[in-house]
């Protein structure tokens, strides 16, 4: 089992923020949730700039990330992680409201990990944000560190 | 008929060739019918003059000698210094010499005064003012005349009644300057060639340039001797004497024979100029030798100047008329093309306006490749090789009376289409309007066969000898087309290139709104799937967390919070739907191979875990087998 990183929840709506948070609780993870509330916020994280220029070094288990997002949009903070040798290897997994075919194909252009379309029902959403953190959080083998930190 | 005449047939050049060499302004001599002096226009003295100037005027004027000086001049020198210090142009007088009296005409060339002499009418009533009321009376006449032709009869008339000559004829000369004799009036003498052709050899270029600078021409006695001029060199500019305005002017021993050849030996012609070119020609003929003196030239020359004017406006007011004639149709026809779904359908549906643009009888449009055609005309395929052959020749305006002419096979269709006016309404395509007439079969009468070989073995041009009538058959000719029928078509195509030109643009601002306009669709859909949809999500999601959280409730209560998450549920899936079905028409669909059996299972299944499914009365059959996939859209299946 790989160690325990956190889980980076990027999302700007608060209620969507409180189910997600509510059905990642329900997984019962024992990884950390970051949460960030925007694109800036969530590139700030993923560099340890700002805010979190303290932290403790170290990429993410999975980036949650919306694509609707306020100043830095979810696209341009995937094109910056996927366009950065040292970043790329970070498991990216837009969960979106929009079904829209454009957004689909360009995400998956920039080398996203997975397209998540928020189902309505909850208890689909449920299983959804389950089958993720299980994946990306605990059976996802992540690249070796030296590779990532490199 | 007139000055020069030369043999009428082929090969032209050679005519063109013999006519060039013939001095017809530099003759050398004058007709002895009169004299002729040329004055230095300072000193009046003689520079040159003819042989018979003592004899026929009386006037013994040595070389340089000043009139002043000799017997009998003096009256002529105050006469033309009275003229010099006017500004007219000419002068025509009578003067008293040596106890002669003279018709005196003068004019200034850069070789000196040309100064010639005639005798004087014989009577009162050949005097301008004794042939004013004559003229007068025509005027009023051709005022009434109702065309060209009466016009014309009433011209013959009047100058056989001025000249007396036996026949007096009016030829109309076409754009070939072939002469046809539209009216006639004579006393029976001389054969009459009413409606009859000349060939345009008849009368040379050079001699048509020279009849629209000088006007009227008169030669009383075919077999005169030419009285030279001496010396024959101009003491000015040592050149021949240029006689291109002198009345006496001597003319070519071809013409002469000519003459003599149609049984003529007095003939007189007055041109008659329209817009600047040799419209016509009114020539008189006299068996006998005939004069006509100079009073009775001017009347002549006033009525021919009057003809030139009369016909000029009214061949302008037919012209005109016709124009406004055809602009009346073309802009109706416009109006309805406005209307039209394209062009091409615009003019079919409106064939009989379309015809009429030209008076034509058949028309067609060829438009990249495709042929549309309204009334007689050559099939679809003749239409594109003659099309193919107009852009080949890349003419702005084609003018047929002969397709054949220019393209042998079009014979075939000569009944149907003749003639040909097109223009091309694309810089890049062979594309044409064109206008078609049937072939006109017509009888031309000439006087004589234009095409009968000139007399071999004869070092000098002959003059044709027969002018016994001869028909010719015109076959593979349409009518032509008029100035007033080219121009509307020029004008029509304007029109055209326009049209299509605002069609284009209109298509392509329709465009640009298209796709504004599904632009605005698009982020209009797109902002629903989020902003729409999230709501419905938010409702689902926190029912279901209550009720997590209260699993005690009431049945009632637990009633309501499903009601709610159902028809959160419901509401959401509505909005799923609505996307999947408007983003149908523009996704990138990719195809795949699917399995029609595998893809009614999978229905299947979905249905049988639907609530609705119960309700479901379909009955099932699948026909499994290898050839049943289908490549489709696996997104647009589902849906």
């Amino acid at each position: 089992m790989a160690d325990l990183r956190p889980i980076l929840l990027v999302e700007d709506n608060p209620r969507d923020l409180e189910l997600t948070l509510a059905a990642l609780a329900k997984c019962q993870l024992a990884n950390d949730i970051v949460v960030a509330r925007d694109g800036a916020e969530a590139l700030d994280f993923l560099y340890c700039k700002g805010e979190y220029a303290d932290r403790t070094p170290g990429d993410p288990a999975v980036v949650l990330l919306d694509l609707k997002l306020p100043k830095v949009d979810g696209l341009e903070v995937l094109e910056k992680v996927k366009g950065d040798s040292l970043r790329r290897q970070i498991p990216v997994v837009m969960l979106t409201s929009s079904r829209e075919e454009r957004d689909l194909v360009k995400s998956y252009e920039l080398g996203v990990n997975a397209f998540v379309v928020k189902p309505v029902d909850f208890n689909a959403f449920f299983e959804a944000i389950q089958d993720l953190g299980m994946f990306w959080a605990i059976l996802n083998e992540p690249p070796p560190r030296s590779l990532a930190d490199a | 008929m007139s000055d020069t005449l030369t043999s009428q047939q082929p090969p032209r050049d050679l005519d063109l060739d013999a006519c060039a060499a013939e001095p017809i302004r530099i003759p050398g001599g004058i007709q002895p019918h009169g004299a002729l002096l040329v004055l230095d226009p300072e000193r009046l003295t003689r520079l040159q003059g003819s042989a018979n100037l003592a004899e026929f005027t009386g006037l013994d004027l040595g070389q340089d000698q000043a009139l002043d000086a000799v017997a009998g001049g003096k009256a002529l020198a105050a006469e033309l210094r009275r003229w010099l210090a006017a500004v007219d142009p000419a002068l025509l007088r009578t003067v008293e010499i040596a106890g002669r009296t003279l018709q005196v005409f003068a004019h200034a060339t850069p070789q000196g005064l040309i100064v010639e002499f005639e005798a004087p009418p014989a009577s009162e009533a050949e005097t301008l003012e004794g042939l004013y009321p004559r003229l007068r009376q025509f005027l009023d006449a051709i005022g009434q005349a109702a065309d060209v032709k009466a016009i014309a009869d009433a011209a013959v008339h009047e100058v056989r009644a001025l000249t007396g000559f036996n026949r007096v004829m009016l030829y109309a000369f076409d754009e070939e300057g072939v002469g046809t004799v539209l009216a006639e009036d004579g006393d029976g003498v001389l054969p009459s060639y009413l409606n009859q052709r000349f060939p345009a050899s008849d009368i040379p270029a050079q001699a048509r340039a020279l009849y629209v600078q000088n006007r009227v021409r008169l030669i009383p006695n075919a077999d005169y001797a030419a009285s030279p001029i001496t010396p024959a060199a101009s003491p000015v500019d040592g050149g021949p004497l240029d006689l291109s305005h002198a009345a006496l002017r001597s003319v070519s021993p071809v013409h002469l024979e000519y003459m003599r050849n149609m049984g003529t030996w007095a003939s007189m012609s007055v041109s008659v100029i329209v817009e600047g070119r040799l419209w016509g020609l009114i020539s008189a003929h006299n068996r006998e030798p005939r004069q006509v003196n100079a009073q009775v030239r001017t009347a002549c020359d006033i009525l021919g100047q009057v003809l030139s004017l009369q016909i000029e406006a009214r061949e302008q007011a037919e012209r005109n008329g016709q124009r406004l004639q055809l602009k009346q149709v073309e802009t109706e026809l416009l109006a309805q093309l406005a209307l039209a779904q394209n062009f091409e359908i615009g003019l079919i549906d409106n064939a009989p306006l379309w015809l009429g643009l030209t008076n034509a009888r058949g028309a067609a449009v060829v438009r990249e490749g495709r042929v549309k055609a309204a009334g007689s005309t050559p099939s679809v395929d003749e239409i594109r090789t003659l099309a193919d052959m107009l852009g080949a020749r890349g003419e702005e305006l084609v003018v047929l009376d002969s397709i054949a002419e220019v393209l042998p096979a079009a014979e075939s269709y000569a009944a149907l289409a003749s003639g040909l006016l097109a223009v091309p309404i694309s810089q890049i395509h062979a594309d044409y309007i064109m206008w078609f007439r049937p072939e006109a079969i017509r009888t031309i009468e000439w006087a004589g066969d234009p095409k009968k070989p000139m007399t071999p073995g004869v070092d000098r041009l002959n003059p044709r000898k027969s002018f016994e009538m001869w028909r010719e058959q015109v076959r593979l000719r349409s009518m032509p087309w008029t100035a007033a029928e080219i121009d509307t078509a020029t004008g029509f195509r304007s029109a055209i290139q326009s049209f299509v030109l605002r069609r284009a643009e209109e298509r392509a601002e329709l465009t640009t709104r298209l796709e504004a306009i599904n632009k605005e669709l698009e982020s209009f859909s797109y902002s629903i799937s989020h902003d729409l949809r999230a709501p419905f999500r938010h409702i689902v999601g926190y029912a279901e967390l209550l009720s997590d959280r209260q699993r005690d409730l009431d049945p009632k209560s637990a009633h309501y919070l499903q009601s709610i998450q159902d028809a959160a549920l419901s509401a959401g899936r509505l909005v799923d739907d609505l996307l999947n079905f408007s983003q149908l028409g523009r996704a990138s669909l990719a195809k795949d191979r699917i399995d029609m059996v595998k893809l009614v299972a999978e229905v299947r299944r979905s249905l049988s875990t639907n609530s609705t499914a119960a309700r479901s009365t379909g009955r099932w059959a699948t026909c499994p087998g290898p050839g049943a996939t289908v490549r489709w859209s696996a997104r647009s299946c589902r849906t």
